[in-house]
C-alpha cells in the first residue's frame, strides 16, 4: 500500500476525533440532558445514508450511459457504506428513543418505518448483486434498482412534514425549529468528519471489488489454461449453442 | 436497451405512489394521532373503548399523580382534554412538553395505558439556565 493511500483514512480518523470532542464539549441540552448529544452520530449516520445511495443513484446512471464497470463498483460500494450507516442510524435513534420518547420503536411512525423499509430495500439490493454472476447483467440491473430504491430517500427525509409522526421535524430547514449556536458546530463538525469517514470507506471498497473482478477473471483464464482450452465453463441459465 | 419497456411503466407507478401519499394519504390510516381539537370534534366516531392516539402539549400545573399513575391536561389548539394515565410516564414527562397518548374515551376523560414524549425539533442550550437534573442521576 503506497503511503498515498493513508492520507484519506487517516484525516477521517483525525476527523473523527476532533468530531468526538467537539460533541463532548456542546452544551448540555436543556429538556433532554446528555441524551441530546447522540444526535452527534445519528444526524450524520442519517446524511450518510442519503448521500451513499445518491452516489449508488448517480454510479447507476452513469453506468448505464457509459457502461464502465468502475461505476458499477462504485455504485456498489456506495450501497454497502450507506446501509451500514442506515442501520447506525436506526440504532442510535432507538438507543435515543427509549430515555427521550420513553420506546424504542413505534410501528405508527412515518420516519422510522420508512426508514426502515430504505434499509430492507437496500439491502435486497445487495443481495441481489450477490445472485447475479454475470458482471455485465449484474451492473444493469442492480443499475434499475439502484436508481428506482433512490424514491425513497425524499420520502424519509421529507416524511415528518408530509404526515404527523413521533420523530421531531426538520431541525435545520423547518419552519418552527430552532438550534441553539452551541449545538451547530459540532454538529457540522460531525457531519464533516462522517462525510470524510464514508469517502474513504466507499474509495477502499471501491477499490477492492476492482482487485476481486481483476482476480476473478484471472482464475477464469487459468481454469482455460489448465484444461487446454477445450472445454468453457459449465453456463448457467442454459447451455450455449456453439454452431 | 431491453429493460426501457420495464423501466418506464415502473417509475410511472412510483411517481403514482408517491403522488398518492403526498396528496391522497391524509386518511385516517396515516394520522398518527389525533389533535384535541379532533379528537373533541370526532368525538362521534370514537365510542369509550375505541383506541387511537392523542397528541399534543402538557398543560401547565395540570398534573396529578395518582396511586397507578398521572392525571393530567393535553392542550394544543386551544382545545384541551383531560387524560389519566395508568403507569409510570417516562422520565422528561413534565409541564408544557409534547406527549402522544394511546388509550379511548371514557366519557369526558381519554383513559391512556401508553404515554410517550415527542420531543420537538428546538434545541436549547443550558447556558445561563438551570440544568436539567433526570431523577436518576440526582439520587446519587
Amino acid at each position: 500500500m503506497t503511503r498515498s493511500r493513508l492520507v484519506l483514512p487517516v484525516l477521517a480518523l483525525v476527523a473523527l476525533g476532533v468530531g468526538f470532542a467537539a460533541a463532548v464539549g456542546a452544551p448540555r441540552e436543556a429538556t433532554q440532558g446528555e441524551f441530546a448529544r447522540i444526535m452527534f452520530v445519528h444526524v450524520p449516520s442519517a446524511w450518510l445514508a442519503f448521500l451513499a445511495f445518491g452516489v449508488t443513484l448517480l454510479g447507476g446512471v452513469m453506468w448505464l450511459i457509459r457502461k464502465n464497470m468502475l461505476w458499477d463498483r462504485i455504485a456498489a460500494s456506495s450501497a454497502e457504506v450507506g446501509v451500514f450507516f442506515t442501520g447506525l442510524a436506526l440504532i442510535t435513534g432507538m438507543i435515543w428513543g427509549y430515555p427521550v420518547w420513553g420506546t424504542f420503536w413505534d410501528w405508527g411512525d412515518a420516519r422510522m418505518m420508512s426508514t426502515a423499509v430504505m434499509f430492507f430495500v437496500y439491502t435486497g439490493y445487495l443481495a441481489l448483486r450477490r445472485s447475479v454472476p454475470d458482471p455485465e447483467t449484474r451492473a444493469r440491473r442492480s443499475a434499475v434498482l439502484g436508481i428506482i430504491a433512490f424514491v425513497q430517500v425524499p420520502l424519509v427525509y421529507f416524511s415528518v412534514t408530509i404526515v404527523r409522526t413521533l420523530h421531531q421535524g426538520l431541525t435545520f430547514t423547518g419552519p418552527d425549529s430552532s438550534i441553539d449556536e452551541g449545538f451547530v458546530g459540532p454538529l457540522l463538525i460531525n457531519l464533516a468528519a462522517f462525510t470524510l469517514v464514508y469517502v474513504a470507506f466507499t474509495t477502499y471498497r471501491t477499490r477492492l471489488l476492482k482487485i476481486e473482478d481483476d482476480l476473478e477473471a484471472e482464475e477464469a483464464i487459468a481454469d482455460l489454461e489448465l484444461a487446454g482450452l477445450g472445454i468453457t465453463e459449465p453456463r448457467l441459465g442454459g447451455a450455449a449453442v456453439d454452431g | 436497451m431491453p429493460h426501457k419497456s420495464f423501466l418506464i411503466p415502473t417509475i410511472g407507478l412510483v411517481i403514482l405512489a408517491l403522488g398518492y401519499i403526498v396528496f391522497g394519504g391524509l386518511n385516517d390510516n396515516l394520522v398518527y394521532y389525533l389533535t384535541p381539537a379532533e379528537a373533541v370534534e370526532r368525538r362521534v366516531d370514537y365510542a369509550d373503548g375505541d383506541r387511537f392516539r392523542l397528541g399534543g402539549f402538557v398543560e401547565v400545573g395540570s398534573v396529578t399523580e395518582t396511586t397507578n399513575g398521572v392525571v393530567f391536561t393535553v392542550v394544543d389548539e386551544g382545545v384541551s382534554v383531560d387524560v389519566e394515565h395508568t403507569g409510570s410516564p417516562p422520565q422528561l414527562f413534565r409541564d408544557n412538553i409534547g406527549v402522544v397518548v394511546e388509550g379511548a374515551w371514557a366519557g369526558d376523560v381519554f383513559e391512556t395505558d401508553t404515554l410517550i414524549i415527542k420531543h420537538d425539533e428546538e434545541y436549547r442550550s443550558t447556558d445561563g439556565e438551570e440544568p436539567y437534573v433526570p431523577p436518576a442521576e440526582s439520587e446519587g
